[in-house]
């Protein structure tokens, strides 16, 4: 039996999350496979220390951030320096009128440390609140801010992104209520 | 007496929604979910459900059993 009825199929739909978190932290789509495997695995295992009506995803990507920090432990040798050793080789094309192609965004993200990389997708692109993304990472909160801002200013660094207000052509105008053009 | 504050709570409102970093008028903000966005919408391999499946039944033949 499992805890509650429908924890299989909790887990089945919580799937194409952990396989996006997976690939923005390991950069390697088979690697993200085994990893969203194993925490199935240890998910499944351990899933009587998981309480019902708590965030079920978030407790799935602890499990997953554990076990990714963890085999990179054991896989050390193979683990860059990411933050600085690759940089001089990759060329980045200059963000055109503020828009920057979707394939030059995924190299700058690789570029950044796990840290912050796990910090900006949990905040940014996952859906998680501070205090949660905090708890997943097993940090402050404070922590998490600065990785954010970090890891932000590194890409607009990496991306030549002038400044945030910078709309490209096809900026989601709808959404802006107060754009202001400064020529 | 009302000292007009109104306005006051308004422009704080506004300026808290500028200030998110990685909101709508963010181009990181936009292209990381663009980037997520993408991810989560590939086809997901068989061998996940095929996992719990086996791990579904793997724990009802325990429970039947009842070795310990």
């Amino acid at each position: 039996m499992s805890v509650y009825p429908g924890f299989r199929d909790d887990l089945l739909a919580a799937v194409p999350s952990l396989r996006a978190f997976a690939v923005s932290l390991s950069k390697n789509a088979d690697r993200a496979d085994d990893l969203v495997q194993e925490a199935l695995v240890k998910a499944w295992d351990k899933q009587n220390s998981y309480q019902p009506g708590t965030n079920l995803k978030a407790w799935l990507f602890t499990i997953l951030r554990n076990e990714f920090y963890s085999q990179m432990r054991k896989r050390k040798r193979e683990v860059e320096d990411s933050d600085g050793a690759i940089t001089g080789r990759l060329s980045v094309h200059p963000a055109q009128e503020g828009s920057v192609d979707l394939k030059d965004f995924r190299r700058a993200l690789e570029l950044l440390p796990e840290d912050q990389r796990e910090a900006i997708i949990l905040i940014g692109a996952s859906g998680f609140s501070y205090e949660e993304a905090a708890e997943i990472c097993d940090c402050a909160v404070g922590t998490i801010k600065s990785r954010v801002s970090r890891a932000r200013a590194r890409l607009q660094e990496i991306l030549e992104i002038s400044g945030e207000n910078d709309f490209g052509p096809d900026a989601i105008s709808t959404q802006i209520t107060n754009s202001v053009f400064t020529a | 007496m009302n000292y007009g504050k109104t306005n006051t709570r308004r422009s704080a409102d506004k300026q808290g929604k500028e200030n998110d970093p990685l909101g709508a008028n963010s181009e990181i903000g936009r292209k990381l979910r663009q980037y997520y966005d993408d991810l989560i919408a590939e086809d997901i391999p068989d061998r996940f459900s095929d996992l719990l499946n086996q791990l579904e039944r793997k724990n009802s033949a325990d429970t039947a059993g009842n070795k310990d």
